[in-house]
């Protein structure tokens, strides 16, 4: 909404600056957007008198001016078609910056001096009118300032108004909040001499088919009325907040509008078959050609506003072509009405036409400000355009309700603010903004909401407005008065702080995706047609084509961080996600919503490390592999393995690719990305990933922490070294030695691999370390001995292995 | 064997004094010191010494070995200092200017950061965390929140949608509804989440993040939910932060609030930032709307509560200055290792 001081002092007597004023109304809930001083830069624009016009020596378009600015006269170049001897216009004197930013200075324009520019309405940035120089009345003194002269200095103001205030959709409203806070008197426009209207002897007729639709509906005839140009203070105040006057009827309408909150329309009676009004909703296949040129496709729902024949205005959003007020026009019909704000905004939704009149209706106009605007209205069409008003007019208001009184209870009050008012306090504050407040005793008021407050309905309504009329600031910060208890914990949220920890002290940066991601992902990760991952859940109105579906999984988001960073010449990146996935379910409304972590490794194996002394190794596997690794032991879940599965997904490496178990329970994978999937996400170095289901993690139980007794006697370390066929897994032989049933072995672990000039093809040597303890004594060489050589005929016998010569 | 132990001293030291050169330290100690070495002999005699004496034995033999190896240890620190001082004349320095040997961590998206650190203080106040669905119902993000179809609020929602009923989420709200369907009275509970609206631009994206916090009890009074965000506030930024309430609308609060803080960049002089106001939008709360009540089955003439919640990408943008919102979803890493 934007009005301007100016503006609002029509109807309010304001002795506060504009910053006071911009302030106070923001505090009441009135948001001040944008404050904005019209003209400032207009102090060299004068006001000149033409005296001599003549054509340019050497120019065909070109007319070199005489004009007379005060006492002086200076000769100026101009191009307008219309410069006059006589005539008064506005003159850019030289130094002026003119508001689109142009800079006026002395110039010789094709062998002529100018001194100066004589400039049009647009130059000026008054309104869009570029046909001429402006054209001014010879009631203006040349010499004079422009501003001055139009009187043009004004602030304008906009306000963000939330839907609950249709009726500061209007200068009086914000003019009534204005006097509520100065304690001045508002100024009506209108008192209460409006004249009834009953409908009878009047040259037409109106016809409500529903007053559901349409509660109130007035109208009034004008004849003698000779279309042209608005005065000059009426075209300003349009001007001033951004719109644009076209005529004298239909910027009276606007105006009003912009004055009282009520939308009129005017219609050209004659184009009126049978002089009839008939409000109805449309047949289903109407079609209606709007004021923009639009043809428009009914339903019907739609409510219309139709001559005998044929739809003439799309009620409360815009009129129709057919009955446009145009030049010709010497009589019209004027609306003022009251529609159903559902219905309004359907209509307007479903046409996708939001426009000043479907604003106001759709938040609810004020229904007793149906006949004061049309008279209003009326009564500037008699003033401006001279126009002559028939006799009577329609009224039709059954569709009006009586509003209930509400009580309000003081302590109700106290108790919802936190704050002791009495009842007159109350009273005063109300009454401020013209609520009609009795009280009833000192505990109990009884108020009856006005008419233009369509959103007071309740109780608690009035005890906002008295909040918002006291100031919010003005109440104490207390705090509240509870009973103590032990706030649940959320196992998903508990988990996923952990595991982001261990994430981050290895090294990773956490991302976040949209939720939202292209269904393209899938044939990129070269997922099969009936992959479960496909079954997605689809946005109806996606903003962009590569966000219409919920992604089924994190892959993708992160991979496209991945070459988003390669690309900006960041070749290191370990970046994992905790996010949910979507997947439908059937038979339910909502999807299932699982909680997921992903990671993703590329490039150096400690990124962001020195590479003095860690090298630049890239990661490989195991690096993954270690990561998930350290997770589970952080999880400490029972009965984990982490195993090469054999039907690898689409888009991993076949041979490098593990399925991560708690017992029989899949809780995630790790592998290498293949490369030709990398390709399709155009990343060209090698990419490692894990995925763990966090929600079935959060389902399991984690191993009980038992105290195992610490050991007493020391252990000894005899190491093996055996070369054994490339196909034997290091872990498997380290394992069969932890499963041999030895009692003495305590641990085994591979300490080197060596494959070389000196070890044969098709073998590798390995080198295991194994520590021995006794829990009951210190152990001797014979006794490890004994033990050692089982081992060692474990591995040789067991993975074809031999002896390596050391 | 104790004078065994004296001789073995005496001659042990005497050889140590004898080096020179480095070269002959690792044959002394192999020989004095070593596995297999005198003193390891001289100590396996102990067992034949009479079971009384054992332990003073022991511990001469010990002590008498730490004595000699002490001495080792000085003299080879002794000779590697004369070492170094003979090669290049002078000791090199450690070159402290060199990177520290360490593997760097990593961070934490900075939306995580400050949605966890808001967390924390209401957590801090005996609140409740608990997350909802991102993909909802219209009940829940709409009808419950009394804000009915073809009601213009719904324009402040640019809504997306997966069929006539089922949404995206506008807003953490429909946790309200879900927690106090859930429970009876009273309640403590902030609500964290991903929350999506169709708009995208500099200082919007279709997808971020709010942390919604409701309490209700009974005489809950809107005193005290300018308390509880006082105290957020102060926590969450200076404790000197000025602070204002403002009157506003939403239809599942009544009465609705705005609350600013005093500008963060200009210090309330004015700026860019804060649009000249000195004042930066940061919450909306308010008094839990009697309507919603109905909806979840509360008594209004019994219970009162409030309701607030907050941007998490504003705030963090607001502490940080960070300009462009969409930054927080390229994961760009020269932009979270920042935070």
């Amino acid at each position: 909404m934007k009005f301007t001081i100016d503006w609002l002092k029509q109807y309010v007597d304001l002795d506060i600056t504009p910053v006071e004023l911009t302030t106070r109304l923001t505090m009441l809930g009135l948001e001040v957007e944008e404050v904005r001083e019209l003209h400032t830069s207009l102090d060299k624009v004068k006001v000149a008198k033409v005296l001599d016009v003549r054509p340019h020596f050497n120019a065909d378009r070109l007319t070199v001016c005489e004009v007379m600015v005060g006492n002086e006269t200076f000769k100026v170049v101009c191009g307008a078609p219309n410069a006059k001897t006589g005539m008064y216009t506005a003159i850019a004197l030289p130094g002026a910056v003119l508001p689109g930013g142009m800079k006026v200075r002395k110039a010789k324009i094709r062998g002529e001096a100018s001194y100066g520019m004589l400039c049009s309405e647009k130059d000026l940035g008054i309104s869009e009118d570029h046909s001429g120089i402006m054209e001014l009345s010879d009631s203006f003194e040349s010499g004079m300032d422009l501003a001055d002269g139009l009187s043009l200095k004004d602030t304008a103001i906009e306000i963000d108004l939330t839907p609950n205030r249709p009726d500061c959709a209007s200068v009086i409203g914000i003019a009534r909040e204005t006097a509520g806070f100065t304690g001045k008197k508002l100024i009506h426009p209108i008192l209460n001499d409006i004249p009834e209207l009953t409908g009878e002897n009047v040259p037409f007729s109106i016809e409500v088919e529903s007053f559901e639709d349409c509660p109130r509906y007035a109208a009034r005839l004008l004849t003698d009325v000779k279309i042209g140009p608005s005065p000059w203070w009426l075209q300003k105040r349009l001007l001033a907040v951004g719109q644009r006057p076209v005529n004298n009827v239909v910027d009276i309408t606007n105006f009003v509008m912009l004055e009282y909150g009520q939308p009129l329309h005017a219609f050209d009676f004659k184009k009126l078959a049978k002089s009839k009004i008939v409000v109805r909703r449309a047949h289903s296949d109407e079609k209606i050609v709007t004021l923009d040129g639009v043809k428009r496709d009914l339903d019907s729902k739609m409510l219309l506003i139709c001559d005998s024949e044929k739809p003439v205005a799309v009620a409360g959003v815009m009129g129709g072509d057919n009955s446009e007020v145009s030049d010709e026009t010497t009589e019209i019909l004027l609306e003022s009405a009251c529609f159903n704000p559902i219905n309004i905004r359907r209509t307007a939704r479903r046409l996708n036409m939001g426009t000043d009149a479907s604003y106001r209706f759709e938040r609810g106009v004020d229904p007793e400000g149906t006949v004061r605007a049309l008279e209003r209205a009326v009564r500037l069409m008699i003033d401006i355009i001279d126009a002559n008003v028939v006799e009577n007019g329609v009224d039709l208001c059954e569709g009006v309700k009586p509003r209930g009184e509400i009580t309000l209870r003081v302590q109700c009050v106290n108790d919802l603010l936190g704050m002791e008012f009495t009842a007159d306090q109350i009273t005063d504050f109300l009454s401020g903004i013209e609520i009609d407040v009795k009280a009833l005793d000192q505990k109990i008021l009884s108020v009856t909401p006005p008419s233009f407050r369509v959103d007071l309905e309740r109780e608690v309504d009035l005890i906002e407005e008295l909040a918002r009329l006291k100031g919010f600031n003005e109440f104490p910060a207390t705090l509240p008065t509870v009973h103590m208890s032990f706030p649940e914990t959320d196992l998903d949220r508990d988990l996923r702080k952990r595991l982001s920890s261990v994430m981050i002290s290895l090294g990773f940066y956490e991302a976040v995706n949209y939720s939202f991601v292209s269904n393209q992902h899938f044939d990129m990760l070269g997922l099969a047609p009936d992959d479960s991952a496909r079954s997605v859940v689809r946005l109806k109105n996606p903003l962009a084509e590569d966000q219409n579906i919920m992604r089924t999984t994190l892959l993708p988001g992160l991979l496209e961080n991945l070459r988003r960073n390669i690309n900006h010449q960041n070749l290191e990146v370990r970046l994992f996600e905790i996010g949910k996935v979507f997947y439908p379910r059937q038979g339910e409304e909502l999807p299932d919503e699982p909680l997921r972590l992903t990671a993703l490794l590329s490039g150096r194996r400690q990124p962001g490390s020195p590479i003095l002394h860690y090298g630049s190794e890239v990661t490989d596997i195991l690096d993954v592999k270690g990561v998930a690794e350290l997770i589970l032991d952080e999880l400490s879940l029972p009965g984990i393995s982490l195993k090469r599965s054999a039907d690898a997904l689409s888009f991993v490496a076949p041979d490098s690719f593990a399925v991560i178990k708690s017992n029989d329970t899949k809780i995630g994978e790790f592998g290498q990305c293949a490369s030709n999937m990398l390709k399709r996400f155009g990343v060209k170095q090698d990419v490692f990933y894990l995925n763990l289901n966090i929600d079935d993690i959060c389902r399991l139980c984690p191993a009980e922490t038992a105290f195992e007794a610490l050991p007493r006697f020391p252990s000894v370390k005899w190491d093996i070294a055996v070369l054994v066929p490339e196909h034997v897994g290091g872990g498997e032989m380290v394992q069969a030695i932890m499963d041999s049933g030895e009692k003495l072995v305590e641990k085994a672990e591979i300490f080197d691999i060596y494959r070389g000039k000196t070890i044969k093809k098709g073998l590798k040597s390995a080198a295991i370390s194994v520590t021995y303890r006794s829990q009951e004594k210190t152990l001797d060489d014979e006794t490890v001995g004994v033990a050692h050589k089982k081992i060692i005929e474990l591995i040789l016998s067991g993975f074809a292995g031999q002896l390596r010569e050391v | 064997m104790e004078d065994e132990l004296v001789r073995l001293k005496s001659v042990a030291l005497k050889a140590l004094d004898s080096i020179e050169e480095p070269d002959a330290l690792e044959p002394f100690r192999v020989r004095y010191l070593g596995r297999k070495g005198e003193f390891t002999l001289l100590m396996r005699k102990l067992g034949q010494a009479a079971p009384d004496d054992r332990p003073r034995l022991g511990k001469l033999a010990n002590d008498t070995r730490k004595e000699v190896e002490g001495a080792f240890d000085a003299k080879k620190s002794e000779l590697s200092g004369a070492d170094n001082g003979k090669r290049s004349g002078a000791a090199p320095q450690t070159d402290l200017t060199l990177p520290g040997r360490a593997v760097p961590f990593g961070k934490l998206h900075p939306v995580t950061q400050i949605m966890e650190q808001v967390c924390g203080i209401f957590e801090g106040l005996g609140f409740a965390v608990a997350e909802g669905p991102d993909v909802e119902t219209d009940f829940y993000n709409f009808e419950a929140l009394n804000i009915p179809k073809h009601h213009p609020a719904r324009d402040m929602h640019d809504t997306f949608y997966i069929s006539g009923s089922v949404l995206l989420r506008t807003h953490t709200s429909p946790m309200q509804i879900r927690a106090m369907k859930e429970k009876p009275p009273p309640l403590r509970m902030i609500a964290p989440g991903k929350v999506y609206r169709c708009d995208s631009d500099i200082t919007h994206t279709p997808m971020f993040h709010q942390v919604e916090g409701f309490l209700v009890d009974r005489k809950v009074s809107f005193s005290d939910l300018k308390g509880v965000l006082t105290v957020f506030i102060a926590k969450m930024f200076d404790k000197d932060t000025p602070i204002r309430f403002r009157p506003s609308f939403f239809p599942f609060t009544e009465p609705s609030a705005e609350v600013d803080i005093g500008c963060v960049i200009c210090k309330g002089k004015g700026c860019r930032v804060c649009k000249q106001t000195g004042w930066l939008e940061i919450l909306g709360a308010g008094m839990i709307d009697p309507e919603v009540f109905k909806m979840v089955g509360y008594d209004p003439e019994e219970y009162t509560g409030f309701a607030f919640g907050l941007g998490v990408e504003r705030i963090a943008m607001l502490k940080y200055g960070i300009n462009d919102i969409r930054l927080f979803y390229e994961n760009d890493l020269r932009f979270l290792s920042q935070f």
